[in-house]
């Protein structure tokens, strides 16, 4: 990769870090307020639960988007970790191309239900719908582009990625 | 249903993508969309159900909120007082810290949701003291981690349980309780194990502490011993949801290591944030995924078509569950824990009510499976974890493990054969089930 281009993702991956704990860092805050406010001063607000939903479903997409590398999701890397690195990369293509194909398909009618969503609004904050869901359009795109040079990497010779089974996440 | 369906090919797609190497979240988008392709539906309805699937799961925030209070706990010393209390307690014993690894593991899952977050948290520490002048084999010592790490998830709070209150719309306050007694069963057949093997293998004794030295230790843990009283308390008196109440909880840990124990500062919140998050993002993304695709089963009718099919067989809920067992211990072997929750626990829900087994009973029973999926070879996430922790070989710690894997397989029988055993606790405080 191209030194500029390798300073602009790494850039871009670490102001997502910053976002996405962030956005944990309200969540948390928002809960806190809103017990406080029913408890201490019998006050039940509502914004602060649709804040929190909303810190919530960003911090996944953003995270998945630019944050997380694909070893840190929750995958099974068994199989396609006991083949040989030549196996790997024929089937890292096609996994890829798969992905970017099937996420690339359905862009045009997610981006429809999307801008659809003008109408409605949330029923606190007053956030349009349209606003507030253009993330997964952000999201699915940079899905495209991330495996689209997946695959780009690949047939031009690179490795694929070193397997480690303690990155990988699991809720468990 | 054959090969060529819509269904069938999704399915495929998804299992298939995600043996491969992608990302489950992202296989069951994917495969989710193929379907919507092949039946001739909207494709945006992928986008639809993830974005209001993820806006209308308030319970669901309870799981960053959990993992950061256990990141909270693990930031501060809080680790380090724990196991000077629970050396006080049963480091006399031969065998002494091979208990307190158990006892630990315990106390530290009425605090933490999560196995991986248990073995990474106490995982180095237990190693290196357990190892030191050669009182334990490397082998052991990591194996006896991972096993003590199940319990994590099953004494409350509990990731697992939460999500499994989200696929069944069971009580999350009702599962928590569920699961205590099965998760000390767990425990207690553990740490039997270790007296058995203690006298057999000469296990060494700890150094005694003093009787007059207690209060002074317990005082100094208390802070963490009451934490799960703070979380429970919270739950069943009502005062909060189940995710205020994890939020109390991160709070609670935030303030006792920044105030009380003086160990965090600001660069350990922000670290502990990432780290939190970083759990939080990937198994929201398999969350989101398992919306998508869970709009496909329910779709095209999956769960009441098994539901029929085996009522057909006129199995007794007995058979039913043994088979529910040994169906969920086959997938563990290749599948990843939280999957299983989200995606074939709803399938397997109806059959389950028709044959009138009670859902907490199935949930914590279900999830006592799962969890043992994560120390049984070939694919265990806590075993692949552990190696490199300890840096011992899969092989030689397997040998350690199986043991302890029998006992838990007999304690997880008879969890499955004594429903009153998981249901005794949530009905003393008013579950009607």
């Amino acid at each position: 990769m191209h030194p500029f281009m390798r300073g602009a993702v790494d850039w871009i991956r670490r102001r997502a870090e910053n976002v996405v704990a962030g956005l944990l860092g309200l969540m948390f805050v928002a809960f806190i307020v809103q017990i406080v406010f029913r408890y201490f001063f019998n006050f039940p607000i509502g914004w602060s639960s649709e804040l929190s939903v909303v810190a919530w479903l960003y911090m996944v997409l953003i995270g998945a988007a630019f944050w997380l590398r694909e070893g840190e999701e929750i995958r099974f890397d068994l199989v396609a970790g006991s083949l040989g690195p030549r196996a790997r990369r024929i089937i890292g293509i096609l996994v890829a191309a798969a992905t970017v194909v099937l996420f690339a398909m359905s862009f045009p009618a997610a981006w429809s239900y999307v801008t659809f969503m003008k109408v409605e609004s949330t029923s606190y904050l007053k956030i349009r719908l349209d606003v507030l869901y253009s993330v997964y359009l952000l999201f699915a795109a940079a899905v495209i582009v991330r495996y689209a040079w997946d695959v780009w990497r690949l047939l031009r010779g690179a490795g694929p990625e070193a397997i480690d089974a303690t990155k990988t996440s699991s809720g468990l | 249903m054959n090969l060529t369906s819509p269904f069938s090919l999704a399915l495929i797609a998804i299992v298939g993508l995600s043996l491969l190497g992608l990302p489950v979240g992202h296989a069951m988008i994917g495969g989710s969309i193929l379907w919507l392709f092949l039946a001739g539906r909207d494709m945006g309805t992928a986008a639809e159900q993830l974005l209001n699937g993820m806006m209308s799961s308030q319970l669901l925030l309870a799981i960053p909120l959990f993992i950061l209070a256990a990141e909270f706990m693990n930031a501060g010393s809080i680790m380090d007082r724990l196991l000077r209390f629970c050396n006080a307690i049963v480091g006399r014993f031969r065998g002494g810290l091979a208990q307190v690894n158990v006892v630990q593991s315990i106390i530290f899952a009425s605090m933490s949701g999560s196995a991986l977050a248990d073995a990474a948290g106490s995982g180095k520490l237990m190693q290196s003291l357990m190892t030191r002048d050669g009182k334990y084999t490397p082998a052991f010592a990591a194996a006896l981690t991972c096993v003590s790490s199940v319990i994590g998830p099953i004494v409350p709070p509990s990731i697992p349980l939460v999500l499994y209150a989200l696929v069944s719309d069971t009580s999350v306050g009702y599962l928590f309780l569920g699961g205590i007694v099965p998760g000390l069963l767990l425990g207690v057949v553990q740490m039997a194990l270790i007296a058995l093997a203690a006298r057999r293998r000469n296990f060494p004794i700890e150094e005694k502490v003093a009787l007059r030295e207690l209060p002074r230790i317990t005082w100094q843990a208390l802070p963490a011993l009451l934490m799960p009283v703070i979380l429970l308390g919270c739950l069943y008196s009502g005062v909060t949801t189940p995710t205020e109440a994890a939020a109390v909880a991160a709070l609670y840990a935030l303030l006792v290591s920044a105030l009380l124990y003086r160990t965090v500062g600001w660069k350990d919140v922000y670290h502990s944030l990432t780290t939190s998050a970083r759990v939080t993002v990937s198994l929201g993304m398999l969350i989101a995924g398992a919306m998508v695709f869970n709009f496909v089963i329910t779709s095209e009718n999956i769960p009441r078509t098994l539901s029929a099919m085996l009522q057909a067989y006129e199995l007794s809920p007995l058979t039913f569950l043994l088979f529910v067992n040994l169906t969920l211990l086959v997938l563990g072997c290749f599948l990843e824990g939280t999957t299983i929750i989200l995606v074939i626990l709803p399938v397997m829900l109806p059959t389950a009510q028709a044959l009138g087994i009670d859902p907490v009973h199935f949930g914590v029973m279900a999830v006592v499976n799962i969890m043992l999926g994560l120390v049984t070879p070939p694919y265990g996430l806590l075993l692949f974890m552990m190696t490199k922790i300890a840096d011992v070989s899969l092989r030689d710690m397997v040998r350690e493990v199986m043991p302890f894997l029998y006992v838990m397989f007999g304690a997880l029988a008879l969890i499955t054969l004594v429903p009153d055993l998981t249901l005794w606790l949530p009905r003393l405080l008013g579950y009607k089930g």
